[in-house]
């Protein structure tokens, strides 16, 4: 067995040598060691191949006959299951057949069976990696588990008897109405399969569903559009409950220590962000009773320093190391939050949404604590800002009444309504009343909607319109700002000084709306086209 | 198992498609007793020798060996699934599906190495079928135990793309060419991405198909119902595109081309016919269109009464109140938009109210019926604010004087297209 590098001391790799190191089982032990693993004697699939074969003959007395064993097709489908690049020094990757080799371990088990079979199960895995042979072994022809093998004889011998009835009168005769022409080799037969008659009753005792199917469709009939609601009333006995205890199954029975995640030993409070390009090393990354410390470190230094380049890096390897270390609870949620919201702050919105979706995948986890109405009112927002229209109908889509009702995503749903309807009015009244950090998001588009406004008023007012007006609809906080804001979309050449018509020196400041049309037409169109950072959802 | 490979001879020997595609469905009757007449060890050798013995039987022979070889892939697979849906107590989709797309990539490689004819396809069309059908089941059982996956479907949108080219790019002339099963295929293609909210995807085939028009025969050759629903999808698409036009175009075509027996797939298509119409040429549905359709009728009828009338209050209320429904089905967004229209009414009935100087219209009057049909006082800025929109985006001729808080409207055509 190879070790991996980061697993080279310390208390974890003790942990799985006591687990792996248990005495096998000694009839498996004698398989398992035997020479030359990949040529095994299957001694035992045969019997029950051949308990098969026998039924089979009485069935299909015609069949065996006239032909030669055509071996060469067998070994064909086999050699596409075993056929796989040993790579012995990957411990936690499991060849395909091996994975077969497992259901196929599962696949006639009797649930009363499934805990032993698990454990014999395990047993014979984990040997075949210790002993290196799990890439040698030929797994589509290895023995099953004793217990599922003793079993799985057992119920073959009943399948036998079931199948044989299978082919009774009752399921051949739609055949016989179809393909007359065809049939007669099956007439033969007939006769000695009413002898299970009986047999017949009494499986339709117990599976009245199949039976009354094979009476009522007609054999080879053309599928109608309803062959889908055939197919799912077919199949409604098996909505419920085990539908997924294979898998469980299967899933226990691989489970090694080599999947569990890592647990660090770092003790220093700071780190600086590195990407991961190898596997992570237990000494330099912390444990989450030292990173609580870290969070309040960085709280503190934040309201302190202010220093955004380093919060965001230490912010970003403190995410690093609870997700290598899989670490989802309330404290994780709590160091998205803070982060998300201290890069709303600094107008980081690729950093924001990093972390948005995060929570998204937290929040939805049902892990509790933290503010998912907050955050998914942000992200309303944040649709709005990428004019991303797909999904923002997902996300109305996924409103629960409870949500509908929170203070903060009934704002931002006014909000979307107000820019889906032009309704710049009632826009920048909310854009001055956002709830929580909403105004920084709002930020992010709120002079390309400043834009869009003031083309419709240009387009709409003649001659003239106030320029306090404007100040006060497109929510600035004072003429100045205003007045910068037309500068810069090279709108100012068109404020003027409008004097009373009765020449008392009441005079007005206006801005022309006819001569400022194009400029702000085109400027809109700019801010328009302008894609946020896309690929970022 | 004889059964079954004798109607694979059959249905050759009358090259009938359809009785061929049967003998891959999940619905054939023959199933079970496919399931239990072989097992695992022995499938392949089974499946060969009876292939080969009723092969022998058949005048002529059907296939060569490679032939064969072809088709006891197939079945082999299929066998794999027909044991996973009857030899369990529960039935386990995962397992279904691996030897579904077994199924199908098989018969796709059929047709790939040019062994079977176009008669054929049918048997395509069904793998890729019931390959969806069973991905959504696979992955429902994954949703179901809490994991938020749509990777079996994902998997199985990419096999079907196969098909797909499979038959876009057949250069057999074309009487005997495959390109006839693309509008099919597409079709599923289609449902599966919208499934999976990929409809990028979909123009990605559109875009495929545009390459190849020149070679592929024209649309209306096709089966009705594959031109009905490609149709549909392509409006479906060109509507979430925001290009109501062309929306518009395929729209109609698919809704006029439907059956006229086939309800449901035309309240399909005036689900998104209705909003469209509304956008384009602000045409809303009448009575006598909905009554069929239950579920429509409630919703948009009321909805195109508030609309006609002007009445801002039942409009956003009947919108509210189909939300869920509209979200759904994605046309919320779009129906929003009928709001413009609503005002635009409101506006209109105003002028014709306002007696003899209908050229100027003090904004106070527009303000009283907005709050009125709206049961809000709304302020003079918000009034203004919906006038300037409406005079911006052309549904009245006219501006805002706000020194002396009129409306000043054209003397001619003031509401373009609704006759004053």
């Amino acid at each position: 067995m190879t070790t991996p590098p980061w697993r080279a001391a310390g208390g974890t790799a003790v942990q799985r040598r006591s687990l792996t190191g248990s005495e096998p089982h000694p009839f498996i032990e004698q398989r398992l060691t035997s020479p030359g693993p990949s040529f095994h004697p299957v001694s035992v699939r045969k019997t029950l191949g051949k308990s098969n074969n026998n039924s089979y003959t009485v069935r299909h007395p015609n069949h065996r006959r006239p032909y030669p064993p055509v071996n060469t097709r067998d070994s064909h489908y086999h050699r596409k299951q075993t056929s796989q690049p040993p790579a012995p020094a990957r411990r936690t990757q499991f060849p395909d057949a091996l994975k077969a080799y497992v259901a196929r371990t599962f696949e006639d088990c009797p649930s009363e069976n499934k805990a032993e079979v698990e454990v014999s199960l395990k047993k014979i895995i984990t040997d075949a990696f210790e002993n290196e042979t799990v890439w040698t072994i030929d797994w589509a022809t290895h023995p099953l588990p004793a217990a599922a093998r003793r079993q799985s004889t057992a119920t073959s011998d009943k399948m036998d008897i079931s199948s044989g009835d299978e082919a009774s009168p009752v399921s051949y005769t739609p055949a016989k109405n179809n393909f007359n022409s065809l049939s007669k080799g099956n007439k033969r037969k007939l006769g000695s399969r009413i002898a299970s008659d009986k047999n017949e009753f009494d499986r339709g005792v117990t599976r009245p569903d199949k039976r009354s199917r094979k009476i009522n469709a007609s054999d080879y009939s053309y599928e109608g559009p309803d062959a889908f609601k055939r197919l799912d009333k077919r199949y409604k006995r098996h909505q419920t409950k085990n539908v997924f205890s294979h898998y469980n199954a299967m899933h226990n029975a691989l489970d090694s220590p080599a999947f569990a995640p890592i647990v660090g030993r770092a003790t220093n409070l700071e780190k600086r962000y590195l990407r991961l390009t190898s596997a992570p090393d237990p000494d330099t990354v912390r444990p989450l009773h030292v990173l609580e410390k870290t969070l309040e470190l960085l709280k503190s230094k934040w309201k302190a320093e202010n220093n955004y380049s380093y919060i965001c890096d230490q912010f970003k390897s403190l995410r690093q190391d609870l997700t290598v270390q899989h670490i989802k609870n309330d404290f994780t949620i709590n160091v998205y939050e803070i982060h998300a919201r201290i890069a709303l702050e600094k107008a980081d919105l690729g950093e924001y949404n990093q972390c948005q979706s995060q929570l998204a995948n937290l929040y939805s986890e049902k892990i509790p604590g933290g503010h998912p109405h907050e955050f998914k009112a942000y992200r309303i927002l944040y649709l709005l800002h990428t004019c991303n229209r797909t999904d923002m109908n997902d996300i109305l889509a996924s409103l629960t009444p409870a949500e509908k009702e929170d203070r903060a995503i009934l704002h931002a749903l006014a909000v979307r309504s107000a820019v889906a309807g032009g309704n710049f009015h009632r826009f920048f009244k909310l854009y001055l009343d956002a709830p929580n950090m909403g105004g920084y998001l709002m930020d992010s588009f709120i002079d390309r909607e400043r834009l869009a406004a003031l083309t419709t008023i240009c387009k709409s007012y003649r001659p003239d319109i106030p320029f306090r007006h404007i100040t006060e609809e497109l929510g600035f906080e004072n003429d100045a700002e205003c007045e910068a804001f037309l500068v810069k979309n090279n709108a100012g050449n068109f404020i003027k000084t409008k004097e009373s018509a009765k020449g008392d020196g009441n005079n007005k400041i206006v801005l022309e709306t006819a001569k400022a049309l194009p400029t702000i037409e085109a400027a809109r169109a700019v801010a328009f086209k302008k894609v946020d950072i896309k690929g970022q959802i | 198992m004889e059964s079954l490979i004798r109607a694979w001879r059959t249905a050759h020997a009358e090259e009938n498609g359809k009785l061929l595609a049967s003998t891959i469905s999940l619905t054939n009757t023959d199933l079970e007793e496919f399931a239990y007449s072989t097992n695992s060890a022995r499938v392949a050798e089974d499946i060969f020798r009876t292939l080969e013995y009723e092969n022998n039987s058949a005048r002529p022979k059907i296939a060569n060996k490679t032939g064969l070889e072809a088709w006891a892939e197939v079945y082999v697979a299929y066998w794999k699934v027909a044991q996973a849906l009857e030899r369990h107590d529960e039935v386990e989709w995962g397992q279904v599906f691996v030897g579904m797309k077994d199924l199908t990539q098989a018969v796709i490689r059929g047709f790939q190495n040019g062994l079977w004819e176009v008669w054929q396809l049918e048997i395509m069309y069904t793998a890729c079928k019931y390959l969806r059908y069973v991905a959504i089941r696979a992955d429902e059982v994954k949703r179901s135990n809490g994991e938020d996956t749509w990777k079996s479907l994902e998997d199985a949108a990419r096999i079907i793309n196969r098909a797909f080219n499979v038959c876009l790019n057949d250069r057999a002339e074309l009487a005997q060419s495959r390109k006839w099963g693309t509008y099919y295929i597409i079709n599923i293609l289609f449902k599966t991405y919208f499934k999976l909210n990929a409809i990028t995807l979909s123009k990605n085939i559109l875009k495929a198909l545009v390459a190849n028009t020149t070679e592929m025969p024209d649309l209306l050759d096709f089966r009705t119902s594959d031109v009905v629903t490609f149709k549909y999808y392509c409006g479906v698409i060109a509507f979430l595109d925001e290009d109501y036009v062309k929306a518009e175009e395929h729209l109609d075509m698919a809704y006029k081309l439907c059956h006229k027996d086939a309800q449901k797939n035309k309240e399909l298509i005036l689900t998104y016919l209705i909003p469209t119409k509304l956008l384009t040429r602000r045409q809303l549905p009448s009575a006598i269109l909905l009554k069929p359709y239950p579920l429509l009728e409630s919703l948009f009828l009321p909805l195109a009464q508030c609309i006609k009338s002007g009445d801002l209050r039942g409009y956003d209320e009947n919108l509210a109140r189909g939300e869920d429904w509209f979200v759904k089905k994605r046309i919320f967004l779009t129906l929003e938009r009928g709001r413009d229209i609503t005002l635009r009414n409101l506006f209109r009935k105003v002028y014709l109210c306002a007696g003899d100087s209908k050229t100027r219209i003090p904004v106070d009057h527009f303000k009283a019926a907005v709050s009125w049909k709206s049961g809000v006082d709304v302020e003079t800025e918000e009034v203004e604010c919906f006038l300037a929109n409406m005079i911006y985006k052309g549904y009245v001729k006219g501006y805002i004087s706000r020194e002396k808080g009129m409306v000043v409207l054209s003397g001619s055509n003031a509401f373009p297209g609704t006759g004053v």
